[in-house]
């Protein structure tokens, strides 16, 4: 299991590689090993497949055009592609905001519990694992806070709305919550 | 109780995860970009949380997905054709001083307006057919219609930039056949715009090096089913560039 892991990620290291040569048999390579942990993350943020959909052809041709924007020596590259994947989508989310209102509730594709999965792909075991522990170590209140702002791409205003809670209260309970997590991850840095 | 947070601490975590907007928001980026500190700061944070992002379940998205992202990568191969095309365009224009600006302008409609359905697959042994353009002077103006054709998209490039609308007319371009064959319409003439017109196999087999092609009077909206066509106003012909 570690050595395919191992093995997948330096396949995707070489693919994107050849990808900043302008190979597009290499973007192609790239979509087939990744495409549905990144789509998996633009449902999620966008909560609608037609968005998810767009938002994840914009990644891949973004990343087609902007090849050399990756950079191998920092990070690994499924790691640098799950992040860009939500970026891109959170970018989607608040344009569609601007323009004509979010999504609505009953148009939201239904989203599957968070579970960790055993597959190829996995960013990091190790890092993983610190990333929750530290989370764990938090405050309910904190960890909620955060975890929807990461996985809805929620704001500091659209979590005090959703949650009936003042704008102030909430800024400082992820604030502290920021401030444990940064020294837990601190460790080993 | 926040008396010992110092949000600038926590900034670049708040800006990671998407919390800020507005001026905070703007306030994080220009940061980003001119402090390189905060910069390594926005790359740890991301770092780190990247790995929650195991705990989303793969989805798999529609095959069409793909389709979408390899045609436009197709159109994107079709800006280094338009660049050569641009200088084929240019000696042709050389050679034979006719004003072809507004057919190399239409030509850029390739780029500009990539067509929604993928190119077709042109095989390895396909022979790329050479295109064809026509420059057809309007009357005893300095007005001309510039047309490209090319073969292997079956796309016809029509500007007609110069030209105003009369109100009371169209005017309809047409191909005479080097076969004798009836015209052929190729569209109505939309004053002072470019157009692409994707042709039919069967017009499309017909355009040719040498064919003439006849510019005609009509009513609005082309010639009429039933009418004959009206009076020619202007011809040219199609020639290899």
């Amino acid at each position: 299991m570690k050595r395919a892991t191992s093995e997948a990620r330096e396949k995707l290291k070489s693919a994107m590689g050849r990808l900043a040569g302008g190979d597009r048999g290499a973007l192609e390579e790239i979509y087939r090993a990744t495409s549905t942990k990144l789509f998996g993350i633009c449902l999620r943020i966008l909560k609608d497949r037609k968005e998810a959909e767009d938002a994840l052809q914009d990644v891949y041709l973004t990343l087609w055009r902007r090849a050399d924007r990756y950079d191998p020596e920092r990070a690994s590259p499924i790691s640098w592609l799950a992040t860009f994947a939500r970026n891109r989508a959170i970018d989607r989310l608040r344009v569609g905001k601007v323009r004509g209102g979010s999504v609505p509730e009953e148009e939201a594709a239904p989203v599957s519990d968070p579970a960790p999965l055993a597959e190829d792909m996995l960013i990091d075991a190790e890092r993983d694992e610190r990333v929750h522990t530290c989370l764990e170590k938090l405050d309910d209140k904190s960890r909620e806070a955060i975890r929807t702002a990461f996985f809805d791409g929620a704001t500091y205003a659209e979590i005090a709305e959703n949650t009936g809670t003042p704008l102030g209260t909430i800024k400082s309970w992820v604030r502290r919550g920021l401030m444990k997590l940064k020294k837990c991850l601190e460790v080993g840095r | 109780m926040t008396d010992d947070l110092h949000p600038d601490d926590v900034m670049a975590a708040e800006y990671v995860l998407g919390l800020l907007e507005g001026e905070e928001l703007l306030a994080a980026r220009t940061r980003e970009a001119s402090d390189p500190a905060f910069a390594a700061d926005v790359a740890f944070w991301q770092d780190r949380l990247a790995a929650l992002l195991d705990e989303i379940a793969p989805q798999t998205p529609r095959e069409e997905v793909w389709e979408r992202i390899a045609a436009e990568l197709e159109g994107a191969s079709d800006s280094a054709k338009v660049i050569s095309l641009n200088a084929r365009i240019r000696r042709w224009k050389m050679a034979t001083g006719f004003a072809a600006a507004a057919a190399l302008a239409a030509v850029s409609l390739l780029v500009l307006s990539p067509s929604q359905t993928p190119a077709p697959v042109v095989g390895p042994d396909t022979v790329e057919a050479e295109p064809l353009a026509a420059s057809i002077p309007i009357g005893d103006t300095a007005l001309r219609l510039a047309v490209t054709y090319l073969p292997e998209r079956e796309e016809l490039f029509v500007s007609a930039s110069g030209l105003t609308a009369d109100g009371v007319h169209d005017h309809e371009l047409w191909l005479d056949p080097q076969d004798d064959s009836p015209l052929m319409s190729l569209g109505v003439i939309a004053p002072g715009e470019e157009r692409r017109v994707a042709l039919s196999p069967e017009v499309a087999a017909k355009m040719a090096d040498g064919s003439p092609l006849l510019l005609t009077r009509e009513p609005l909206g082309g010639k009429p089913p039933e009418a004959a066509a009206g009076p020619v106003v202007a011809q040219g012909r199609l020639q290899k560039i």
